[in-house]
């Protein structure tokens, strides 16, 4: 186990050292810089709205709150000319801050009603920034939300350059992926996971689990928040169809293709399957049926995910090493 | 609001609420016995607007025998579904089947785009003309497809009250242990349910797309009605899929004619939030674990 843990350490620190020199190896080509945001912000998704799968169900309300940060942070800017320094905690808040009195009543429901009565507060959301045209622009969406500029140490940093964005998603990507994971491994997490695998039991040793789910579903909320934010300033340009229902479901694809049960999970499947998308991009409509037919044969014969394939690997590789040794004693046994 | 928009206003109404009703009864069906999310379910809606299509406006065929044939190809359609993707999966958890049937929207809507095209097409009228009721126009097309609908839905219920299969159908969805012990081959009805189910959305589609236009990406509003529809009504039951169909065709005909389709949306979704949140299994559903 501990071996296994070095191991997993070891490959992840050298993720990160990839992904921070990422902009070196591809001569800071602006395309595949973009593949990277991209990267960042779904995994920063998928991971907190894995987040809320660990208690258990799947929120299709997450894209509606990250559309949440994003208008937040738009408005802050285009009207008040605030920076993104400022309106990212504001607009995470905000998210955060809309979720919590929503998940009170919404706590109630369970299991597909969960899933329904999440949609619906999803498609509200989306509906209202379509419907209040004056206030949030209604479907043309709103324009102009610049990327912030920095001076620190006499340094000055635009991010309207991509390598510059590029690093700040990363961080704030890592940052919510290390968040996640810190809490998933500390007793919240293993509550967590007690009211996943059985509520009922839960609730009668003791735990109470309005409290942590409202508590999570908010946390993860703020994390959308956050991510919604970036992404307005990165892209520029935001409307109501960005943040409708397809976007949680391909969060939940990934979460699905990469995994369930471990935090590598969704990082895993946002990373391939964004990778794999990109490539995919000059097949047109192609590239979408490929994805059904990748989710449906990940549910099919890989239930696990690929997160599980480096254990399925090792258990091989056993496998044969045992064989190997136990040959002769195979023999023993075969002429008696 | 004079009387003439508000009769048209609630014929409309009506129509909409009695072919929402349709499909939502289908996906009602496949709810309560096999205990899965089948997400696509509008996209059988729209395959089986599509082979009236190919059948009438291009083949010329006959139109009422256009349906029967789109219910039977959706039926098979629906049943080769089952056998080869959700019955591995039931008793699983509920996000496997949910991953699946996203999988087949991808696959069907592209597949759709690619095999159909982007236009948007229609299916001529059958029947022409119309009539003035108080002052509303009402076309012999709606009516006959009204008519055509609850007497589909009536039979339907006929078929779930009284026939030994529907019975049987009712008991599985209500507990599938002791349905088995008492002997029903619940793979059977399994089978039998997803293909029903997907017949009547196929019909469904059928008749809204002789009313309204078709295109190949139209699915994913019927699933939305019919989620909507299914969630208000209850998982499994048959009346509350009725209620809520006619409650959300009320709300779309009468908020899109007065304020506008987005406001209409937001009222549905928020009825459905209000309904959850004081019964939280709907208004007449089971409540699952």
């Amino acid at each position: 186990m501990n071996e296994k843990n070095k191991l997993a350490t070891i490959s992840w620190s050298l993720v990160l050292i990839l992904a921070l020199l990422l902009p070196v190896f591809c001569n800071y080509d602006k395309y595949i810089l973009h593949t990277g945001i991209s990267i960042a912000f779904n995994i920063a998704l998928a991971t907190s709205m894995w987040l809320i799968w660990t208690l258990g169900f799947v929120s299709f309300a997450h894209a509606g709150f990250m559309g949440i940060g994003a208008y937040t942070s738009a408005l802050l800017f285009t009207r008040l000319g605030w920076p993104l320094w400022v309106n990212m905690w504001l607009a995470a808040g905000m998210a955060a801050m809309i979720a919590l009195i929503i998940s009170i009543p919404l706590m109630r429901t369970r299991a597909v009603y969960f899933f329904m009565a999440s949609w619906a507060i999803g498609e509200v959301i989306k509906r209202i920034f379509a419907y209040y045209r004056e206030f949030f622009g209604g479907w043309d969406g709103i324009f102009d939300i610049l990327p912030p500029k920095l001076s620190i140490f006499g340094l000055k940093i635009d991010f309207a350059s991509r390598v510059a964005y590029y690093y700040l998603a990363l961080v704030f990507c890592a940052l919510i992926v290390y968040a996640i994971y810190r809490m998933n491994r500390s007793r919240t997490g293993m509550i967590y996971w007690s009211i996943h695998e059985g509520e009922t039991l839960a609730q009668h040793v003791g735990i109470n689990i309005l409290k942590h789910k409202v508590i999570a579903f908010t946390v993860a909320c703020f994390f959308a928040g956050l991510t919604g934010a970036l992404y307005a300033h990165y892209h520029t340009y935001i409307n109501p169809k960005t943040f409708d229902i397809w976007q949680s479901e391909f969060s939940l694809v990934h979460i699905i293709v990469g995994g369930l049960n471990t935090v590598a999970g969704p990082i895993l499947g946002a990373l391939i399957l964004t990778i794999v998308d990109e490539l995919l991009r000059p097949t047109g409509y192609y590239r979408v049926i490929f994805f059904g037919i990748i989710v449906i044969l990940t549910v099919l014969f890989m239930p696990g995910g690929l997160e599980t394939i480096p254990d399925k690997v090792r258990s091989l590789v056993n496998k044969f090493r045992n064989n190997r040794k136990e040959a002769p004693a195979d023999a023993v046994t075969y002429h008696r | 609001m004079s009387l003439d928009t508000f009769t048209q206003m609630t014929l409309t109404g009506v129509n909409l609420g009695l072919m929402y009703a349709l499909i939502a009864i289908g996906l009602t069906l496949i709810f309560g016995i096999m205990r899965i999310i089948q997400y696509a379910h509008g996209e059988l809606f729209m395959l089986g607007a599509y082979v009236l299509y190919y059948w009438f406006a291009v083949m010329k065929w006959p139109y009422w025998l256009g349906i029967i044939a789109s219910a039977v190809i959706i039926f098979i359609l629906g049943v080769g579904l089952q056998v080869l993707l959700f019955r591995p999966l039931h008793g699983k958890n509920i996000l496997y089947s949910l991953a699946v049937s996203m999988g087949l929207i991808f696959i069907i809507s592209s597949g759709g785009l690619i095999g159909f095209g982007t236009v948007v097409r229609g299916i001529p009228s059958i029947i022409k003309g119309g009539v003035f009721i108080f002052g509303a126009f009402f076309t012999y097309e709606r009516m006959v497809i009204s008519t055509f609908s609850a007497i589909l839905i009536a039979a339907l219920w006929f078929f779930l009250q009284r026939t030994t299969l529907g019975i049987a159908m009712r008991a599985v969805s209500e507990d599938p242990e002791v349905s088995s012990l008492q002997g029903v081959n619940t793979q059977r009805i399994h089978w039998i349910a997803f293909g029903l189910g997907s017949a009547l959305a196929a019909v469904a589609g059928c008749l809204m797309g002789t009313l309204m236009s078709i295109v190949p990406t139209m699915g994913f509003m019927a699933t939305m009605k019919a989620f909507m529809i299914v969630i208000m009504g209850g998982l499994g039951s048959v009346v509350g899929a009725l209620i809520g169909g006619f409650i959300i065709g009320f709300i779309d005909s009468f908020l899109t004619t007065i304020i506008s389709a987005d406001v209409a949306y937001i009222m549905g979704f928020m009825a459905i939030f209000v309904i959850l949140v004081f019964k939280p299994a709907g208004l007449f559903g089971q409540q699952w674990e």
